[in-house]
């Protein structure tokens, strides 16, 4: 799978999800599937547990359907899920 | 092909296919999955194909499956047709059998 910006445009629901980084220290290395997402949160299942996530304030390990790892910023995911098909970001890389 | 409207008809078959699953086990889920599948159809512009089209309401806009909460039953009055009846809201919504043709005035059959 090719990686480019337009990742943060794809479908996360579904997706097995590790939180990297975040400024909550308790929310650090939760890890489960994705089951749901909002404006500014994505809400894991962890061990039969919802766990609610900020999404600007994470960094997150996604696991892709092909099985690439990919590391995103919260900060680019914040946006409804159908305000992101139309979400345009610059290069950054 | 527009690259937005390709990921968005991903994305609204990948939601599809988990609401599918998780029906039977948490509908309160399947039911918000389908709900931002048809956001997602809305806001850029993608037709639904007609097997996901039957499987959204046309009343209540619920995801419905046959066998689960919906019924799928045939009838041959005036013209044969399917019809679904949503067993959440009770609507019914009604498709045509045969292929609509393509020249009302088409007169082929009875001349031939």
């Amino acid at each position: 799978m090719k990686i480019t910006p337009a990742i943060i445009q794809g479908e996360f629901i579904g997706l097995t999800a590790k939180v990297a980084q975040s400024m909550q220290q308790s929310n650090i290395g939760i890890k489960g599937k994705v089951v749901d997402e909002t404006r500014n949160t994505f809400i894991i299942m962890c061990n039969h547990e919802k766990k609610t996530i900020a999404k600007d304030v994470s960094v997150f390990h996604f696991r892709m359907r092909d099985g690439t790892v990919v590391e995103i910023n919260g900060k680019l995911l914040v946006g409804r899920p159908e305000d992101r098909v139309k979400k345009r970001i610059r290069r950054l890389w | 092909m527009n690259e937005t409207k390709q990921t968005a008809r991903e994305r609204i078959n990948t939601l599809f296919c988990l609401a599918k699953e998780n029906i039977r086990e948490n509908p309160k889920l399947a039911q918000r999955y389908a709900t931002i599948a048809r956001r997602i159809s809305m806001t850029a512009k993608v037709t639904l194909s007609t097997e996901q089209k039957h499987q959204i309401c046309k009343h209540c806009k619920q995801f419905i499956l046959p066998g689960v909460n919906c019924k799928f039953r045939t009838q041959q009055r005036r013209e044969p047709h399917i019809v679904v009846t949503c067993l959440l809201c009770g609507g019914i919504t009604r498709f045509p059998l045969r292929p609509r043709r393509k020249n009302k005035h088409d007169n082929t059959k009875r001349k031939t």
